[in-house]
């Protein structure tokens, strides 16, 4: 239960207004911090729903394929340059934000994520890995202003940040490769 | 990649996922058109065809006048400032080659060119005349402009989705594209600024369109 109150308090933080706005200022902490912890709020309150409905998520989402696939498909649409603008610009879309990334992301990615079997996981990472090298490649070499709410050089430090991202996913495949650890127990 | 799909409530759950998604993406990118802002503001502009406001422009010339003074002819309208080193050139010079495409005998008549800073301080008349120099502007069928009332100025500026945002080092980040304004003052079209020949044929071919009638 306790977890699920970290969730809440955490949501509740990144909503206040001062706190909303400074993170929205910077492109790169917009959707690399805010947007992350969103999600791991939505992950912390997720214990209450599990409790509460274990039969409806064992149905439905049995292997976790479902639970990844909208998790897949909001972060997905939170990447792209219009949504994150609009974000900025109209009320609701910041508020579809607020429910969404917590709600249709973070819940489905923590029931989701135990159930897939280690291929599966590998599997994710290796699509989220490509598909943040090819966002990020689009937001280095991109000369028009993609966002209206942000400059040029922000959406290329964004772009970098999609890049490391990348690797750091990249290193942890790698070690899933390499190390067993099971010789370790 | 894909793991068996145990029973069909999963099916059912996964179905719902894609119609969901399809519909998020559908709704959120006006039918998978536009993927920037960008885009979808200047499909809406064109839909809305907002009304040039009653501001007063200042001209190179030092002349003062509002957007009547071009009533019943075209507007092709750039905003710029003339400290911008980066895409004010591009847009200024693509500009002069489609006033170069332009029949002799509309420029002036059917159709006026206009440029308006949106940095009334540093843009004085002065400025722009020696500014218009570098794109052969005439400063009569094509005129660059001022509007010296800062909330003037930025009604125009919300009112046609131009979007400034100043950099903290007196330059500004913002969009460009070539503004087309029909003679009863209001924005008919917002055109892509790299693409003069497109740009040169949709103007001639309103006018015409309008000479016709």
């Amino acid at each position: 239960m306790g977890q699920v109150i970290f969730g809440i308090v955490l949501l509740i933080a990144l909503m206040i207004p001062p706190v909303a706005t400074l993170m929205e200022s910077v492109m790169i902490i917009h959707m690399h911090m805010q947007m992350p912890l969103l999600v791991i709020a939505g992950f912390f309150i997720a214990r209450f729903f599990l409790d509460r409905f274990p039969r409806s998520f064992e149905k439905y989402n049995q292997n976790g394929l479902p639970g990844i696939l909208l998790f897949s498909i909001i972060m997905i649409y939170w990447m792209l340059p219009r949504t994150m603008d609009e974000a900025l610009t109209l009320q609701s879309v910041e508020l579809f934000k607020f429910i969404s990334l917590p709600f249709l992301a973070g819940v489905p990615l923590r029931d989701s994520w135990k159930k897939l079997s280690k291929v599966g996981k590998s599997n994710l990472i290796t699509v989220f890995t490509v598909i943040f090298l090819g966002l990020g490649w689009v937001y280095i070499q991109s000369n028009d202003q993609l966002c209206n709410n942000y400059l040029v050089i922000d959406q290329m430090i964004l772009g970098w940040g999609f890049i490391t991202m990348a690797i750091c996913m990249v290193i942890y495949l790698i070690y899933t490769l390499i190390v067993d650890p099971s010789q370790y127990e | 990649m894909i793991t068996v799909i145990k029973n069909r409530q999963t099916l059912y759950a996964c179905s719902i996922v894609f119609v969901f998604g399809f519909i998020l993406f559908f709704i959120g990118t006006d039918g998978f058109t536009a993927y920037t802002a960008e885009s979808a503001r200047v499909t809406k502009l064109i839909e809305n065809q907002p009304e040039f406001p009653e501001v007063t422009l200042e001209d190179s010339e030092g002349r003062t006048y509002s957007i009547s003074e071009f009533e019943d002819k075209y507007v092709f309208i750039t905003f710029i400032y003339t400290g911008c080193t980066t895409v004010c050139i591009q847009l200024e010079q693509n500009m002069a080659q489609v006033y170069n495409q332009i029949p002799r005998e509309y420029l002036g008549q059917e159709i006026v060119f206009l440029s308006i800073s949106f940095d009334p301080t540093r843009d004085d008349p002065a400025m722009l005349d020696k500014y218009k120099d570098m794109f052969k502007s005439d400063g009569e069928t094509w005129r660059m402009a001022r509007i010296p009332n800062q909330v003037e100025l930025d009604s125009l500026l919300e009112k046609f989705g131009v979007i400034v945002i100043p950099d903290g080092n007196g330059n500004f980040a913002h969009n460009a594209a070539f503004y087309t304004v029909d003679g009863n003052g209001s924005l008919v079209d917002v055109m892509d600024f790299s693409d003069i020949d497109a740009a040169a044929n949709k103007v001639v071919s309103l006018i015409e369109a309008g000479k016709g009638e």
